[in-house]
């Protein structure tokens, strides 16, 4: 290395920094105290503060609570994003389909998307109303949509389906005004129908930007916290209690500091590892492409 | 002494001379954390312009909380364990008192409290003001779980308001048989996973003879007797007495289908009466309360008691003004006027004979009968743990999933984890 090169790398160093800094004191330290307490038993206002190693992970291992919470967090992701991929593409093609009114489509869309979901969590807390819930009027019968612990799972995903679909078609709508008209001449001149069309040309053409879309909204269905903690509080049976919500219980509201934060670390974990398999799955992609 | 020392010395007096100047000739704030009152008419702003004018130099900043009992328990918790002094004077849910108390952020009241102050109180609501023998904030309003009904109905059938629960049943099929109206349902109550599902099945509890924790700090003391409630809660539903929606029914849902004339009975709060009796409402003229039912080998119905306490933070720089003005707030002529403008009831037992009041509110004298016979639900600073770890056990067994024993028993291992390590 040249002293130039040298030189030049020093400046680059200071240059970043700044951002270094930031980043470290605003999220590896908070990180990093997290850990720490979720090693301890920490209850401030009751003066308990003693190091108990890994006792909250062993006592977690074998909660039922718990591991009620991890599936119904598993249960939540899937469903919500597999569903919000398969309406977000079709509502993606439909506005494409348009002739007219796609402008008006796409902000009908974005009003639900920019809905805040505490907002959008009361509008669906009135639909699922179990006498004058439009919902229930509609269909003429009366179910319980968050009173069953078989509903109420389904009924919550739904509602943030509702707010997030739009999210996926807008993403996937852009992709597909950027693929040209000729790549569909081509393939209509050797006869391709409808359908080949859409399984060989639009949905491989829109396979990254899902890919992307789906890392977004994994990672915030991992974390959802506030559409079920509006509509049913985590209940009934706790059938809707998610990791987050189970971590806000234990950290806020009978505020076990080092017990919230063994369960918020394991929130942490599982989504840092299902954002490293996105990214290490984009980057073959883009190896691929 | 160098330039830079003397400089030092300089701020330093200046910064001394600013505090001191402030103290002696600026005006005093006190900030009042309180939660909106709902009601024809906000009595606050009046009762606290009241106040700025018999104490000259001082203002009071009244700064609303967030709108749940659970944010504004969060809000408090960030606020307080983190050592800002933002405010002197707070409205406390009654159940919050023995953890702050604990936890060191209230002012201790008791050498500040004249020797017959608390006399004019509901005992019970002194009773939860008070942790560890000493007391911690003033009664502000008072609150104790009714069982309304419909007195056009139960009238239609000749019946009196049930003593027992067996009764209540009875009379739900007597009524429903007679009436022949789908959209009529029996007795509405509070099943959704939250705080108030708790009260509901105290309640249960405490008519069947047993309780969530007893007096030597025993969980569930007696948990055949608790199983056996949360047995009879669950038959309420299954029967079809009780909707199958009472499982997510929180106390405005339920609250709205009685006053929407779709239930004979419903267990509620005493602010119900005036929605139900307001300009408008379908039941205006045909609801009353009673005590709620006890159980026919059991014990007599009791409410469970509630209500919000003024508290005084340990960190507020003028704890004498703050106390002046709690004192205010919960003196006789305000609670007066809150009882008359808002539709939350006095903690002072006089003011149930008041004639202004009565005038108002004619079943004044029937709600002190029920107040003074009410229940506090546990007074302990594990409170809000309790609560959190029962309420998915208890809405387990309400819908079915799990055998009430079994929840019972999960619960208490559940507690028995935590407590260890507080205790």
């Amino acid at each position: 290395m040249t002293s130039r090169e040298a030189a030049a790398r020093r400046r680059a160093l200071l240059c970043v920094a700044p951002t270094l800094i930031a980043l470290g004191a605003l999220t590896v330290y908070p990180g990093i105290w997290v850990i720490w307490l979720s090693l301890q038993r920490r209850i401030p206002i009751f003066g308990v503060s003693r190091f108990a190693g890994l006792e909250n992970y062993a006592f977690l291992a074998v909660d039922p609570r718990f591991w009620s919470a991890a599936r119904t967090t598993a249960a939540f992701t899937l469903g919500s994003v597999a569903l919000e991929v398969v309406l977000g593409v079709a509502a993606a093609l439909a506005i494409q389909g348009q002739r007219r009114g796609r402008r008006l489509s796409i902000s009908l869309l974005l009003l639900a998307w920019a809905m805040p979901a505490v907002v959008g969590a009361k509008l669906f807390e009135w639909l699922y109303h179990p006498a004058a819930g439009l919902i229930n009027v509609v269909l003429g019968y009366p179910i319980n949509w968050l009173g069953d612990p078989g509903v109420a799972l389904p009924a919550v995903i739904l509602a943030d389906v509702w707010r997030t679909m739009p999210f996926v078609a807008v993403l996937c709508y852009a992709r597909l005004l950027a693929i040209p008209d000729d790549v569909y001449e081509a393939a209509q001149v050797d006869g391709a129908g409808r359908l080949a069309t859409l399984t060989r040309i639009t949905l491989p053409l829109l396979g990254r930007i899902l890919l992307l879309a789906v890392l977004f909204r994994t990672l915030d269905a991992l974390r959802a916290f506030d559409i079920m903690f509006v509509l049913t509080g985590g209940g009934p049976a706790g059938t809707t209690e998610t990791l987050t919500v189970y971590a806000y219980r234990a950290l806020f509201q009978t505020l076990q500091l080092g017990f919230g934060s063994a369960v918020s670390v394991i929130v942490f974990a599982l989504v840092m590892a299902v954002a490293w398999a996105y990214l290490r799955l984009l980057r073959a992609g883009t190896v691929a492409a | 002494m160098s330039a830079g020392v003397r400089l030092a010395a300089l701020i330093g007096l200046l910064a001394l001379g600013g505090c001191v100047a402030r103290q002696e000739s600026g005006p005093v704030t006190l900030v009042f954390k309180y939660a909106r009152i709902l009601g024809n008419a906000d009595p606050l702003p009046g009762l606290l312009r009241e106040f700025e004018a018999a104490h000259p130099g001082v203002r009071v900043r009244a700064e609303a909380l967030p709108w749940t009992s659970d944010d504004q328990h969060q809000f408090y918790v960030i606020n307080l364990e983190g050592r800002s002094p933002g405010f002197d004077l707070m409205m406390l849910d009654c159940i919050w008192v023995p953890e702050f108390a604990r936890a060191g952020w209230l002012l201790d009241l008791t050498s500040r409290l004249g020797p017959d102050e608390l006399a004019p109180y509901f005992p019970s609501a002194v009773a939860s003001a008070t942790y560890d023998g000493r007391v911690w904030a003033l009664p502000w309003n008072f609150n104790v779980g009714l069982l309304y009904y419909r007195t056009d109905l139960l009238t239609r059938y000749g019946l009196r308001p049930p003593q027992t629960f067996e009764e209540l049943v009875e009379q739900v099929r007597r009524i429903r048989a007679g009436e022949r109206d789908p959209s009529l349902d029996g007795y509405v109550w509070q099943g959704k996973q939250y705080e108030g599902l708790v009260v509901n099945v105290l309640e249960a509890f405490w008519a069947g003879g047993t309780g969530l924790l007893a007096g030597d700090g025993t969980l569930f003391p007696d948990p055949a007797r608790a199983a056996e409630a949360l047995r009879f809660l669950r038959g309420l539903i299954e029967s079809g007495v009780s909707p199958a929606w009472t499982t997510a029914a929180d106390e405005e849902l339920s609250r709205r289908a009685f006053g929407d004339g779709h239930a004979i009975f419903l267990r509620n709060w005493p602010y119900a009466m005036d929605l139900f009796e307001s300009p408008g409402s379908v039941v205006r003229g045909k609801v009353a309360f009673a005590s709620l039912p006890g159980r026919a080998h059991g014990q007599r119905g009791v409410g469970s008691t509630g209500g919000a306490h003024l508290g005084i933070s340990r960190r507020s720089l003028h704890p004498v003004l703050a106390l002046a003005l709690a004192r205010h707030l919960s003196s006789e002529p305000a609670q007066r006027a809150i009882a008359l403008g808002a539709a939350l009831s006095p903690t002072r037992p006089a003011l149930y004979r008041d004639p202004a009041i009565v005038r108002e509110h004619p079943a004044m004298p029937e709600l002190l009968r029920l107040s003074l016979a009410g229940h506090p639900r546990p007074v302990t600073p594990y409170y809000l743990l309790l609560s959190a770890t029962v309420q998915p056990e208890f809405s387990a067994a309400l819908v079915g999933v799990k055998r009430p024993e079994r929840a019972i028993a999960d619960a208490g291992k559940r507690l028995g984890y935590f407590l260890q390590a507080v205790r």
